[in-house]
């Protein structure tokens, strides 16, 4: 069994290693994130290897889920010219120095982990995983009750932690005077549509009225239906993004 | 499975913190709903009130000796010395900002709620007794800073220190997370002392026996990893690159309040768990940290003296602060946690009246921060030369300020700690950064004006800086008011 | 348990092997002619003009942020859910302290105009 283990790991193992590799060297900067996916799942599989299911789920949904998600987005937000020029080597020529840091931190790093024998996990979570109690989802609820109970204020102050993201998001990113054109439904346009003609036919008479004198510019529609509207003059129905 | 029992919450334990944080959040969607574009001024108003609350509400807890959450959060009088102190620091931001927002034209509402979920982070970090706690505190208050940072969106060199510190940030996060994962491999907890006679606590674990230092190779890499987090967030010297930078380009109330309040809140967690987890290390850490105090000093006061522009000047200056208040960090006594409290005071009105004086300077898309701006502004504006001179005496450490009472404070407790030659080399330090303090003086009252510089004062502006002149006379001429508060604290270790 | 997992592994290799089977059984089988119209990318249809690369505006990083962030949100409240009969009351209220501090934000970035598709 453990030789089946091990042969899995080393599958696995291989798949990371390769999937991360294969990201570093990639040209095209949309197969690195493709492979850093790739790379990702392995560490899901792992974890799954681990018998730390809830983890490996995790790793999928966030990682494989919404991070990958991000990188995308990223990337369609960066111009393709920028891009363009960065196909070539990408390495340039202190390369030997970044190596020799990223070698040394990496050893610093993990040389303590593998030599320090004093490892002290506590012993009932690994009694628990060794007599096969948990079922369905390992841990998933132990973990639940610790996040009402042990972690309570953990729990609630990542709840803040991620309010204040999502108003940070959206303090940088958006910018309320870029807020344009939105997609009107059709009866919206209808009643926009009625609106422009009734206005079209005003100045009509008013042009007539003043006999050769310059018909006043038309009002700028203040009355567009949502308030999204700004720079809306003259739209001429949907405008669809 | 039989139900679980209600944890026995103590709610006078986060009281104070609830406030600020129910309060922000109720705050931000009064300001989203209620309050329209242009007056976001009344959202600054009804922050500062929240502020003021919460210190209501923490007074009557003085005194206590408590902690709840299984020994994660202690309230004793420390605790909630720092909760007025950062309570302080964000309403005098908060009120310093009044105005500047809409004169930049960056004026949104967010801007009063994220400083009060800053401000609730601080606290937070001041009553931690828990790795987890502390990580999650530290990264509430950076990504509300990064925020902040960036607040003034369309300058360029405010998204450069977003970025910068962004980047920088995240690195050290990883550094803590990984520090707390060595920790915890080490001695099987994240939790610096125990409350109950059964909990395993990194006190308990050190408390059991008697170790050789190969035998904590784990703990000791995990802590220096977890420290050189904590000295990027209070820019000891080897990891203060993107302090300049950052404080010069984030808006200038909020440069002034992180100088501060960050500073603050890390050093506060940092003597923590110094002192309540890993003090029987004290002979490991205690030259490093001295090391490190020593260096920063020095380097960051010699930066001061190179610079032309005074908000940069004050960001190296906030450097070499850092290393005064680490010197009541790595003494494990009472006098270095009250040096610590009385010089973070001191520090907080004083700087934060200097960068108020910054924002008086500070024109819409121009900003007259060079040192020749400064000269002859006695002729112009009396008020703004004299306070700005408090200031820079009480930066430099001139007695009749309150600067000079916590320098002396934090040296004392430096030199009865045995660390003589720090102390020393604080005064030494002190003497040359007096030179360019000085400098900021003699410019003001001793030349005539070189540029033609409008400094344009407001009413929040004019209250900010007279509340933290004020402070800074007052507790410089009598110390012993606060003195006799500061003596009263001490941490909840030993139970 | 770990067992469990080889059905998925025999599962996964089937599901693969559906797919890429036919594919490479194909590439050996197929004849090879390649004309210049079969070697279009649109053998009927224009030429694609331009980059297919072009910049997207910064605000639909709002939605990835957005999502991202109720994502998680759904892991932590995940093993909520699993031990959800466990919990009681009080750890009912938790999550929904848990749960009303993210929607209070959701109203916030609804009111601030952020969720309109632009």
């Amino acid at each position: 069994m453990t030789i089946v283990i091990q042969i899995i790991f080393a599958l696995i193992a291989m798949l990371i290693l390769g999937s991360a590799l294969m990201m570093v060297l990639a040209k095209n900067v949309i197969h690195s994130a493709l492979w850093l996916i790739a790379s990702f799942f392995g560490v899901g599989a792992l974890y799954l290897l681990l018998q730390a299911e809830f983890l490996a789920v995790v790793q999928v949904l966030v990682y494989v889920g919404a991070i990958s998600i991000l990188i995308l987005f990223a990337i369609m937000l960066t111009r393709a010219a920028d891009l363009a020029g960065e196909t070539g080597r990408q390495w340039n020529n202190r390369w030997w120095l970044s190596l020799a840091v990223a070698g040394l931190l990496f050893g610093a790093l993990i040389v303590p982990t593998v030599i320090g024998e004093t490892w002290n996990v506590a012993p009932t979570e690994v009694a628990g995983a060794a007599a096969g109690q948990a079922t369905g989802i390992a841990g998933a609820a132990e973990l639940g009750r610790g996040f009402v109970y042990e972690y309570l204020l953990q729990f609630q102050v990542i709840g803040v932690l991620l309010l204040v993201a999502l108003i940070g998001a959206i303090v940088i990113a958006y910018d309320e005077t870029a807020r344009r054109r939105r997609v009107l439904t059709l009866a919206e346009e209808l009643e926009l549509k009625k609106r422009q003609e009734a206005r079209e036919a005003k100045e009509a008479k008013q042009s007539r009225k003043g006999k050769g004198e310059k018909p006043l510019p038309a009002p700028v529609p203040t009355d567009t239906l949502s308030k999204g509207n700004e720079g809306n003059e003259g739209n001429e129905g949907l405008v669809v993004r | 499975m039989e139900q679980i029992q209600i944890p026995p919450v103590d709610l006078a334990v986060v009281a104070p913190l609830i406030t600020v944080v129910g309060w922000a959040i109720v705050l931000l969607l009064v300001d989203v709903f209620f309050v329209p574009a242009g007056q976001k001024r009344i959202t600054g108003y009804l922050g500062i009130a929240g502020l003021v609350m919460a210190g209501a509400v923490a007074a009557p807890l003085w005194g206590s000796d408590s902690s709840t959450f299984g020994g994660m959060l202690v309230l004793d009088n420390f605790a909630l010395a720092l909760t007025w102190i950062f309570l302080l620091i964000g309403a005098i931001s908060m009120v310093i900002a009044l105005d500047y927002l809409p004169r930049q034209g960056i004026e949104q509402g967010e801007f009063y709620p994220l400083i009060m979920f800053a401000v609730s982070a601080m606290m937070l970090l001041g009553q931690s007794a828990n790795l987890i706690v502390m990580f999650l505190g530290i990264e509430l208050l950076s990504i509300t800073l990064y925020i902040l940072t960036g607040f003034a969106y369309p300058r360029l060199s405010s998204e450069e220190a977003a970025m910068k510190y962004l980047l920088l940030g995240a690195f050290a996060a990883g550094f803590f997370v990984y520090g707390i994962a060595l920790i915890y491999g080490q001695t099987g907890t994240v939790q610096l002392f125990s409350t109950a006679p059964g909990q395993e606590s990194l006190a308990e674990y050190l408390g059991r026996q008697t170790f050789a230092a190969v035998d904590l190779t784990l703990l000791l890499v995990g802590s220096g990893l977890v420290l050189v987090a904590f000295g990027f967030k209070v820019a000891l010297v080897p990891f203060h690159m993107w302090t300049p930078d950052v404080y010069e380009g984030a808006p200038t109330p909020v440069t002034a309040f992180m100088s501060v309040g960050t500073k603050g809140a890390a050093l506060a967690a940092l003597l923590r768990l110094l002192d309540m987890a890993l003090p029987s290390l004290q002979p490991i850490w205690l030259p490093v940290l001295a090391t490190l105090a020593a260096v920063t000093m020095l380097l960051g006061n010699l930066g001061a003296i190179a610079q032309s522009n005074v908000k940069r000047m004050l960001a190296y200056s906030s450097i070499g602060h850092a290393g005064y208040l680490l010197l009541g960090v790595m003494t494990v006594s009472e006098r270095g946690v009250q040096g610590f409290l009385f010089y973070l005071l001191a520090y907080s009105l004083t700087n934060l009246g200097a960068f108020a004086v910054l924002i008086a300077l500070e024109q819409r898309g121009e900003a007259a921060w060079s040192l020749d701006d400064f000269a002859g502004l006695w002729q112009r504006q009396p008020f703004l030369a004299l306070a700005m001179a408090v200031f820079m005496l009480s930066l430099a450490g001139v007695p009749p300020t309150a600067g000079f009472v916590g320098k002396f404070y934090v040296f004392m407790a430096a030199w009865e700690g045995g660390l003589g030659w720090l102390a020393l080399v604080g005064m030494l330090t002190s003497a040359i950064a007096a030179f360019f303090y000085l400098r900021v003086i003699a410019r003001m009252f001793m030349q005539e004006p070189v540029r033609d510089v409008q400094p344009q004062l407001f009413r929040g502006l004019t209250l900010g800086i007279s509340i933290a002149a004020a402070g800074t006379l007052i507790f410089g001429i009598l110390p012993t008011l606060l003195i006799n508060v500061v003596q009263q604290t001490a941490l909840a270790v030993g139970r | 348990m770990l067992t469990n997992y080889a059905f998925i592994g025999i599962l996964f290799v089937v599901a693969l092997s559906f797919p890429l089977l036919p594919l490479i059984m194909a590439f050996f089988l197929r004849p090879k002619r390649p004309t210049t119209i079969k070697q279009s990318t649109y053998e009927c249809g224009l030429e694609a003009i331009g980059d297919v690369h072009v910049q997207f505006k910064v605000q639909y990083y709002l939605y990835a942020i957005a999502f991202v962030i109720f994502d998680v949100e759904v892991i932590f409240l995940y093993p909520w859910a699993v031990a959800f009969d466990q919990v009681g009351l009080f750890g009912f209220t938790a999550a929904a302290v848990f749960i009303l501090m993210l929607f209070l934000g959701l109203l916030y970035e609804w009111k601030k105009g952020a969720l309109e598709w632009i």
